[in-house]
């Protein structure tokens, strides 16, 4: 039986979500407008322009005044934000101003799943690998082999991303021809629904994925090295072993079980942030997703497009954070709504 | 037994080693590499993948074969010398355009036999079609064009086409013409069933060109194009033969995989690279063909670097602070650390490149020569022609480039001269403006105030142009001026800070020229005091100088006044407009923007170079199809 208590603590917590996602909304609609750097019209007639070609300077100041009407951006700030939430409720995050008339929403199709696949998959894999190897090393850190294994994780971590990710294009694409050197699917092939096709990404994927799961795994380790490390001192710990109770037993029920708690909120922050994309990783293997479309997005001032993909990752966070919320209790017994 | 193990493991080897073989010749499913050219696109990864619609306003990626191979217009000017010699091509129009006296009309007459992809004629219809689509939709690409210039088109049969004007206009035909592009032709019987051309996406692209899209990557990095198999019913086939490469690949990619993948021979064609990394390729790779064999390898691009100066604010509104401001300048510095040298050096207000070495540079050798600038009562002659071989020299023992040594090879590549380095006549000019220095040396603007610049430059996107603002900051500040780089990034530095005139010094561009004809009204037209803008709204065009003058509005009005064909007249005119530019310094021109192109011959041969220079070898521009008929497989 549901209490009255907990209903209205999960209404009060998907209400603030709303007001989250609002309030943040409303930020990114605004900061790109009052950026003096940014004009949409201006940086469509700067591309336009740098076609090398001679245009008329009436033609310039006619295609402004044109595209401002294409574009909607007539009109107050105010005007446009009003028609910017009707448009928002009905689903249509407008057209993308650099690939005019093109549906925002049809461009973020393109390259989601690219991005959510590859980074869910290396964005959990890194979650569990680094934080088994973290409480394993935390509770055996005076052995030889844990702190070998430290050192290890440790050198990797500083290694600049952009390095680690070209080492391992050279040497397994390069050096040793064993995996593609990029793209989602070989060259000439279209996706399509079969094993094989699905056996392709699985190979495009495996140094991206690798690159990314590298560099993942060493924040999860040192987070959770450092959280057991604290743990073991802690007096139920103690007394437990004390207790010549089971270590496996130990090490599941009393250390990573408390140690796990910081770790899943940051998995949940981090699962959002997926819907950012990763910059690096799409340039270095010409990887789809939509890291290069936000970038090509705010060096081109489309608003629009800034915006869809910005609204993804601010409802997928919220959302991340109130489910953990919700579940919070589930997973710690202490915290009871 | 011994004889059948023995067969086998023959057999065996034989298995393996033809597999391999056919494993490298098939580059993808039915294509063989030795049929197959792949070509970076630089503008890599295409947002809007599946749009082919080049006159929408937010077309993708043009440079993804779109519009080199697939589309076609009524004329080309070629950078260089031209496919035959001559950089017009008169591609989908049989001849040059035709003006009545007093240029209201233009009579285009058309080439007969040219058919789309599809199979349907191209006749007078689809261009009058296309003006018309364009000019009823003005937020497409050259649609405002068209409706401030045309009044009607019209046929007069199914190959003449007739424009009637606005009002006069001797340059109608240079939207038709294609420099890097220009206003292609859309099939009427495509687009007329289209709901709404803006958002219709054109695919598949039906084609004038010799060459169909085969298929494309949904992500957008690639795009895969099939010769057509009535290619000599395209203009590129019936003028010069058949294409060579049976398939074409445009494939974006980040730099290091240009490098590596081309060491490996898997990309034929680089559309650019760094310096460093080009010259490293260069070395390495034994197939690599450049634009000159040896050093400075890069092809001049027809546009022009230069330090802008905003003529409107003080004190670059004066002369003699902008000669100070030049000759402060040691160039083969600038060229050493931009380019290792590897530059294309101007003096003047046009980029070194194509037949303007001929029409430009040559004949103004002996004006230059004899030109002086007044220096406290004496004459001083700023110009010198032995700075690019210095500069040849200073590359040679930096770098140990194995560099030219022939005088005119070092012109051609290097340049004819520039300003002469001389800081003690630039302070002069100061001081005769009331500029003094300090305790500590450095320049004090004459009210007192410390003399600063900051120079405008792009950041990220184009390292040769910060590496070359920080070696120009570097001197002026040798020199006593408080100078310093501000790096923007290349999207905002032409619409935040060039256009609206939001800058006093910046270090980009302003200046492109057909290279393969002498009209500068090209870039010209827009520097007329009529369309002048002040700083703060935007620039008509590319005068972001913001310099005008009685002088040079007469060069314009007698330009457009002289037919574009009459080359003696509109080369005095265009050497007017630089000894202009020459007297009154109101911009510094430095070097051509020279391009690593780099081609590997394993596959493919016959790519143009200096000593073959048939078309402009930078894969983007459109009018690098040219270079189709003349590559040959390697037979690799």
């Amino acid at each position: 039986m549901v209490s009255g208590k907990v209903v209205g603590y999960v209404i009060g917590r998907i209400f603030q979500c709303l007001v989250v996602i609002f309030i943040s909304t409303t930020v990114v609609f605004i900061i790109p407008r009052m950026a003096t750097d940014m004009s949409p019209i201006e940086s469509a007639i700067s591309r336009a322009m740098a076609q090398g070609q001679y245009t008329d300077p009436r033609a310039v100041e006619q295609l402004r005044n044109t595209l401002e009407v294409a574009y909607g951006l007539e009109g107050t700030v105010f005007d446009q934000y009003i028609k910017f939430w009707g448009n928002i409720l009905r689903g249509d995050l407008g057209p993308s101003f650099s690939s005019f008339p093109t549906p925002v929403m049809d461009l973020i199709r393109n390259s989601l799943p690219w991005t959510v696949g590859l980074l869910l998959v290396t964005t959990v894999l890194s979650w569990v690998i680094g934080n088994i190897l973290g409480g394993i090393v935390g509770c055996n850190r005076n052995k030889r082999w844990a702190k070998g294994l430290e050192v290890t994780i440790n050198a990797l971590r500083p290694i600049p991303y952009y390095i680690m990710a070209l080492l391992l294009l050279i040497v397994f694409s390069y050096i040793l021809p064993l995996f593609p050197s990029g793209g989602a699917y070989p060259i000439g092939t279209v996706p399509r629904r079969d094993w094989s096709f699905f056996a392709d990404v699985l190979k495009h994927a495996f140094l991206p994925g690798l690159s990314l799961l590298l560099v993942g795994i060493g924040g999860w380790f040192q987070g959770m090295r450092t959280l057991v490390s604290h743990i073991m001192g802690e007096d139920y710990v103690v007394y437990a072993k004390l207790a010549n109770l089971n270590k496996k037993d130990v090490f599941s029920n009393y250390i990573m079980r408390n140690a796990m708690l910081p770790q899943i909120t940051g998995l949940a922050l981090q699962l959002g942030m997926i819907f950012s994309g990763t910059l690096i990783t799409e340039i270095v293997f010409n990887y789809p997703g939509l890291g290069l479309l936000s970038y090509n997005a705010i060096l081109r001032s489309d608003y629009n497009l800034i915006m869809g993909v910005t609204i993804l990752s601010i409802v997928a966070v919220s959302f991340g954070t109130l489910i953990i919320d919700l579940i919070y209790p589930l997973l710690d017994p202490r915290i009871a709504y | 037994m011994k004889k059948v193990s023995c067969f086998l493991a023959i057999l065996t080897v034989g298995l393996l080693i033809g597999t391999a073989a056919l494993a490298q010749e098939e580059y993808m499913p039915g294509v063989s590499r030795n049929e197959l050219i792949i070509i970076e696109n630089p503008d890599g990864r295409a947002t809007d993948p599946d749009n082919f619609n080049i006159w929408a306003p937010g077309s993708p990626s043009w440079s993804r074969g779109l519009q080199q191979i697939s589309m076609d217009t009524l004329w080309y000017i070629d950078p260089d010398e031209g496919i035959e010699g001559d950089p017009w091509l008169n591609s989908l129009a049989e001849e040059p355009p035709i003006y009545n006296e007093d240029y209201t009309e233009m009579t285009v007459k058309l080439r007969q036999g040219i058919y789309w992809s599809d199979g349907v004629e191209f006749t007078a219809d689809d261009v009058i079609f296309t003006v018309e689509t364009l000019r009823a939709h003005p937020e497409m690409n050259w649609g405002p064009q068209f409706e401030i210039y045309v009044d009607e088109v019209y046929k007069t049969d199914d190959y003449t086409v007739v424009f009637k004007l606005k009002e006069p206009n001797s340059r109608m035909h240079s939207t038709f013409t294609v420099r890097w592009s220009g206003c292609y032709i859309m099939p009427k019987h495509v687009f007329e069933n289209a709901e709404d051309p803006v958002s219709f996406k054109f695919n598949p692209p039906i084609s004038l060109g010799p060459y169909v899209s085969e298929s494309y990557d949904p992500a957008g990095y690639w795009n895969l194009w099939k010769r057509r198999d009535d290619w000599e019913r395209t203009t590129l086939g019936k003028l010069y033969g058949e294409p060579g490469p049976k398939y074409v690949l445009y494939v974006g990619l980040s730099q290091e995989r240009r490098i590596l993948d081309q060491m490996k021979h898997e990309l034929d064609i680089i559309h650019d690279l760094s310096p460093e990394a080009a010259i490293s390729l260069i070395e390495k790779n034994p197939y690599a063909i450049t634009w000159f064999e040896q050093f400075p390898w890069a092809h001049p691009d027809p546009t022009l670097i230069a330090i802008l100066l905003n003529n409107e604010k003080y004190p670059y509104n004066i002369p003699e602070v902008r000669w100070a401001l030049t000759l402060s300048l040691d160039v083969t510095e600038i060229a050493l650390a931009s380019y290792n040298g590897a530059a294309t050096l101007s003096s003047i207000a046009v980029p070194p490149t194509g037949n303007h070495l001929t029409w430009y540079f040559e004949p103004l050798q002996s004006w230059l020569k004899d030109f002086s600038i007044n220096v406290g009562g004496e004459e001083f002659h700023p110009y010198d022609d032995t700075i690019p071989f210095q500069l040849a020299e200073r590359a040679k023992n930096q770098f140990g480039y194995d560099v030219p040594t022939d005088e005119d090879k070092i012109k051609q590549s290097l340049g004819y001269g520039w300003w002469k380095y001389a800081p003690d006549v630039a302070a002069k000019l100061l001081e005769s403006q009331g500029f003094t220095k300090d305790s500590s040396g450095r320049w004090l603007l004459p009210d007192g105030e410390p003399w600063q610049i900051r120079i405008i430059c792009e950041a990220e996107g184009r390292p040769i142009m910060t590496r070359g603002a920080t070696k120009i900051a570097e001197q002026w500040k040798k020199f006593g001026i408080d100078a310093e780089i501000q790096g923007v990034s290349t999207a905002i530095l032409w619409p935040n800070y060039l256009t609206p005139g939001n800058y006093d010094v910046a270090y980009a561009w302003n200046i492109e020229t057909w290279g393969g004809h002498p009209d500068l009204s090209f870039f010209l037209r827009t520097w007329h005091s009529n369309f002048y803008r002040k700083s703060g709204d935007a620039s008509a065009g590319s005068n972001y100088i913001r310099y005008q003058s009685e002088e040079l509005d007469k060069i314009i009005e007698n330009l457009l006044k002289i037919d574009f064909f009459d080359y003696e007249k509109t080369i005095a005119l265009g050497q007017d407009f630089l000894k202009l530019m020459v007297e009154d310094m109101p911009e510094i021109p430095v070097m051509s923007y020279n391009v690593f192109t780099i081609c590997d011959e394993y596959y493919w041969t016959g790519y143009p170079t200096s000593d073959n220079p048939y078309t402009n070898p930078v894969p983007n521009w459109a009018n690098s199809k040219y270079m189709f008929p003349k590559l040959k497989p390697t037979g690799k």
